[in-house]
């Protein structure tokens, strides 16, 4: 199921002071000395007493000056990996590029905002000098898959004195899909029986003609047929029967009962419906570890789930449309029907273990529970 | 410099200003002062890993437990509670110099110090507590910042992440390195604990002087050596002159100025003249002041000098504005005595919160118990009356002033003699003060040099035997030889003039200025001032105008500037204040308002020649952008430079790390020609150089550009920068 984290709303958003400000421990001292020093000073008329009081005074001021010209000017990119999967750790590199012209930055932290709370990592700047860019990473990891909208970065400051924080959200949201955990899965053997073999044997390298499809990236231009292509208006190809050969359905059934999706949709999520999400979970997470080992063998795989469907391809493209289907694709009730697919290639079935549902393909080559 | 260079060095640098501003007051005791200066160097050494401090931790504590039972005895045995405080401070700042480990060390040692500035605003109120308190503000900004950035090091940064773990990364190292801190951060840090020190006084100035002082405790004083609450003649020996002032006075003119005449400075006065010495006794007038009371604690005090008891508070005030009006800044002397410039008609100023029991003081002296230093106002009658006035005074006497006619019966005869001879046949008492008086500037001498007269009475002995003496014995015996006559007379002690500080325009009185003289009554007129002591000098250009005595001078003004602003900064002081500001504001928007008004007014004079220039440079203007419209064919105007010379700026970052890896692009070959030549190269870069190329020509030839592709283009540097370095 997918947990993209949602932005805080437009009323929250303007209503959110433009800098934060909390006590160190180092600062609540200093406060508490000023206030002393205060009290001293009106009690005694002590004038040099004043003098110290209007010195803690403005160390508070310079403070509050001096970090804000510390947080401005900043300007805080992130540079995600390639691919990050669920329960996974991942490094995720910020980069701080401090923009003003002659005076560095000292002292910077740096947190993604998830949901508008900073994540449990920070990154920490010792010196961020003028005109440059320093870079850094933190290690995290999604306990789920789904797509994360990460909304900015909370920039914070102890510096110059370390007496408060002072920290500002920037707001430069940026998505994180992260796929479903790979798991280690073996992968089913073809059937026995396949009249294709034969034929294919016979017909030698491109094998018979079997049908039309559209064309996808890698296809060989001999393959276009120009005919249907200029008739139809799309770049089709010839299908041949050999490349049925080294196909596999990846069927995901991605249903929950009615009753355990009312129970997540009305928040109430108990034992009974945590073991039947994380059944799910782990039927997808199989799913996209069964396509992964095709795909890595060579094989043509297409990924078949209710209301979902990735068309047959290959390599490591394929790879990537597959993980980002599973791991965005959302739980449905078992009235909705699977994508049809050809019965003639072999499919497996990956269904989440314990739970009875409806629907289901009728002509599956094996079934998995997960 | 070293970041653990910078750290120690500045960190060190607060402690010693801290330590300076409260030792210099001297209350510290000197064996506590050795300690803290000998222990604060001596620790800079004492460090890891030139020394396992843990070992000697408990040594320091056993000390540390002897010093506090030795502090707790001898504040309870002394009494002295705050001097032996500040030993402990002391004590305790050092053990803390010798023990420092972590942040947390430093931190401690800070608020040791920030304690020793409070103690030392109790213990040290001079200039060199502000000299002290400007290092401390300038250091505190260095250390506190660096202190910071140390804890954030020792904390949370040096943590190096790699996929699967994170390890922390040798804190030496960073503390080692020279990159962190360099001169230009102390400088702009500098600048900025500048900016600290002016905010902290204007916040000084500005907060409101409401406080109750109940504690208050005022800077305590020494007795000089050169002023006396007493005469008494007959010593022997050297009076050393004390360059120390006592008192500052800023007067109006013509008393003020290099060649500005002496004025007597009045403090004092006695009626009773007996063996050698001069007393205030009960049978002398007392002092009659009309007092006016501005609030609980600001009056002005009125010299009634025998005037009727029903004058008015306005005929005085009249009375008073004729008069020099000075401010006198008195430096604690140890005594409640003010003084004046004789002869004083009025006093204002602030009664202190706790004044005590009221005394009355006799022979027109004024005083007032204060613990430290204090400053009044004073309206003073300097110039005596013309000579005719006084001659032509009537010989009466008032109720009480027999007093001042008084004559011990130990006076020889040859002195009473000599009384008469010096005046015979002159008829009236001025004239017999004055001829008395220029007998004894013109046969005596004066001398420094103490002789003891023996049983000798000291006037006698002073007139006939020794012949000369210092100014108490010259007052003496113009009192006795008056008094002899029947002119009444009586002694004075003060200080005579001063030294000119041209840098504030004051006059410095010091101890070794102190003087003695006379005063004598016409009736109908008061008190005149005689001063038989033969002048040595009666300018006060006096101190030369040499690089010395002018930087003396100088600093004097500083100390003075430092008691007038922070020390004695009071709310009638910070009222005055914030009046002059505002009046300096209101001039500033007159002066404004006067060159606007100016301004239309010449505009309006020449509105037509006004109109005309503005016509024209509106068609200039006009005919200027429709020339750039026309040139540009009306297209938009290009994209912000800003945005393709960053784009170019990348583009160039990568090309400069091409050639420096062999792959150089000379001035022929085009970038997508340098895009394909790096992938016939094979780098493992060409795949991205080949897309920032794409994009740099979108840049630079394709219009405007969009924040998304300058991020990917600062990515594809990255990535041809570690490619290039992982190849290399």
């Amino acid at each position: 199921m997918t947990r993209a984290a949602k932005r805080p709303g437009l009323l929250r958003r303007l209503m959110r002071p433009p800098r934060r400000l909390t006590f160190t421990r180092e600062g609540r001292y200093f406060v508490v000395v000023a206030v002393g020093v205060g009290v001293g000073a009106i009690n005694t008329g002590n004038n040099l007493l004043y003098l110290l009081l209007g010195w803690t005074l403005s160390f508070i001021i310079a403070s509050g000056i001096l970090s804000e010209r510390n947080l401005r000017g900043l300007v805080v990119r992130r540079r995600p990996p390639a691919r990050i999967f669920a329960g996974q750790p991942f490094l995720m590199e910020i980069a701080v590029e401090n923009a003003k012209a002659k005076r560095a930055s000292y002292s910077i932290e740096i947190e993604d905002l998830l949901g508008g709370r900073p994540l449990d990592k920070k990154c920490y700047f010792l010196k961020i000098p003028p005109g440059k860019t320093q870079r850094t990473s933190y290690r995290h990891t999604f306990a789920r898959r789904g797509l994360y909208t990460l909304d900015g970065y909370r920039v914070a400051t102890k510096f110059p004195f370390a007496l408060f924080r002072k920290s500002r959200d920037l707001e430069t949201p940026g998505e994180v899909l992260v796929y479903p955990p790979l798991v280690g899965v073996p992968r089913p053997s073809p059937q026995a029986r396949r009249a294709g073999e034969t034929t294919s044997a016979r017909l030698g390298r491109r094998g018979e003609f079997f049908g039309l499809r559209e064309w996808r990236q890698g296809d060989d231009r001999r393959d276009v047929h120009w005919k249907s292509t200029a008739r139809s208006g799309r770049l089709l190809v010839r299908e041949y029967e050999d490349e049925l050969t080294r196909r596999a359905v990846v069927v995901v059934d991605n249903a929950l009962p009615a009753d355990t999706l009312a129970a997540v949709d009305a928040d109430d999520v108990d034992a009974a419906t945590t073991a039947h999400l994380d059944a799910l979970e782990r039927a997808i997470s199989v799913g996209a570890s069964l396509a992964a080992a095709y795909l890595e063998a060579g094989w043509g795989v297409q990924v078949v789930a209710r209301g979902q469907h990735v068309p047959m391809g290959v390599g490591k493209p394929q790879l990537a449309r597959v993980l980002r289907a599973l791991a965005l694709l959302p739980a449905v009730a078992d009235d909705v029907p699977f994508e049809r697919f050809d019965p003639r290639i072999d499919s497996v079935l990956v269904a989440p273990r314990g739970l009875t549902l409806g629907n289901r393909p009728p002509r599956v080559g094996q079934v998995m529970e997960a | 410099m070293r970041f653990a260079v910078a750290h120690k060095t500045s960190s060190y640098l607060m402690v010693g200003c801290a330590m300076l501003a409260m030792i210099t007051g001297g209350a510290v005791s000197p064996v506590a002062i050795l300690v803290g200066v000998v222990g604060l160097i001596g620790s800079w050494w004492w460090e890891p890993p030139r020394v396992r401090i843990e070992r000697w931790t408990l040594a320091w504590n056993l000390l540390s437990i002897l010093v506090l039972v030795w502090a707790v005895s001898t504040a309870v045995l002394t009494g002295d509670f705050l001097g032996v405080g500040g030993d402990f401070l002391i004590w305790l700042v050092v053990a803390k110099a010798f023990n420092r480990r972590a942040s947390r060390d430093w931190q401690q040692l800070y608020l040791l110090s920030f304690l020793m500035l409070v103690a030392g605003s109790v213990l040290n109120d001079d200039l060199t507590y502000g000299v002290a308190f400007l290092g401390f503000v300038l250091a505190s900004t260095w250390a506190l910042i660096l202190s910071h950035l140390r804890r954030e090091m020792e904390d949370n940064f040096l943590l190096k992440h790699a996929d699967d773990r994170s390890e922390r990364v040798e804190v030496r190292r960073i503390l080692q390195s020279r990159r962190i801190v360099d001169l230009r951060f102390f400088a702009g840090t500098g600048v900025m604990s500048l900016g600290v020190f002016v905010l902290a006084s204007a916040l000084f100035l500005t907060i409101p002087r409401v406080g109750a002082g109940f504690f208050m405790k005022a800077r305590q004083g020494q007795t000089f050596a050169g002023f006396s609450d007493g005469v008494k003649l007959g010593g022997h020996g050297t009076i050393k002159d004390d360059d120390t002032i006592v008192m500052r006075v800023e007067i109006q003119a013509p008393y003020r100025g290099r060649d500005a005449p002496y004025v007597h400075w009045r403090g004092v006065a006695f009626d009773e003249y007996s063996h050698g010495e001069w007393r205030r006794t009960r049978r002398a007038p007392t002092t009659r002041a009309a007092i006016d009371r501005d609030g609980p604690r600001h009056e002005t005090r009125y010299w009634m000098y025998q005037r009727d008891d029903d004058v008015t508070f306005r005929e005085l005030e009249a009375e008073r504005d004729g008069a020099v009006r000075h401010h006198v800044w008195l430096e604690p002397l140890g005594s409640d005595v003010l003084f004046t410039a004789s002869m004083p008609l009025a006093v204002e100023l602030d009664v202190p919160a706790r004044p005590g029991r009221a005394r009355a003081t006799r022979n027109d002296e004024q005083r007032l118990r204060h613990d430290g230093g204090i400053r009044y106002t004073v309206w003073s009658k300097i110039e005596p009356p013309p000579a005719a006035l006084l001659r032509a005074a009537p010989k009466v006497l008032p109720r009480g002033f027999e007093a001042y006619l008084q004559l011990p019966p130990e006076i020889t005869p040859r002195t009473r003699a000599l009384a008469r001879r010096i005046t015979d046949g002159l008829t009236n008492d001025y004239d017999r003060a004055r001829a008395i008086e220029r007998w004894l500037r013109d046969n005596l001498s004066y001398t420094l040099e103490l002789a003891d007269p023996g049983d000798q009475e000291p006037v006698d002995f002073f007139l006939f035997d020794r012949k000369a003496g210092h100014c108490e014995y010259f007052a003496s015996a113009f009192a006795i030889l008056a008094r002899a006559v029947g002119v009444p007379t009586r002694n004075v002690n003060g200080f005579l003039g001063g030294e000119w500080n041209e840098y504030d325009s004051y006059i410095a009185v010091r101890a070794g200025d102190a003087h003695s003289w006379n005063e004598v009554y016409f009736a109908g007129q008061g008190w005149v001032t005689f001063d038989a002591t033969p002048a040595s000098q009666d300018r006060l250009g006096r101190g030369g105008s040499g690089i010395g005595a002018r930087l003396r001078r100088f600093f004097d003004t500083l100390r003075f500037q430092w008691f007038k602003w922070v020390v004695d900064y009071d709310l009638g002081r910070q009222v005055g204040f914030f009046k002059d500001v505002g009046r300096w504001f209101k001039r500033q928007a007159a002066r404004v308002a006067g060159a606007y008004r100016a301004t239309v007014r010449v505009a309006l004079d020449h509105a037509i020649a006004l109109a005309a220039i503005v016509v024209l440079a509106g068609a200039l203007l006009v005919r200027r952008a429709l020339r750039r419209r026309r040139r540009d064919g009306g297209a938009r105007p290009p994209p912000r430079h800003r945005d393709r010379s960053t784009m170019a700026a990348l583009y160039g970052r990568a090309l400069r790390r091409l050639a420096r890896r062999g792959l150089p692009r000379d001035p022929a070959t085009t970038p997508r020609e340098l895009a394909h030549a790096a992938a016939a190269r094979g780098l493992p870069c060409a795949a991205a150089l080949a897309e920032l190329t794409e994009l740099y020509y979108a840049a630079e030839w394709g219009g405007a550009v969009t924040g998304p592709e300058l991020d990917r283009a600062r990515d594809l540097v990255a990535d041809i920068e570690r490619a290039l370095d992982a190849a290399s």
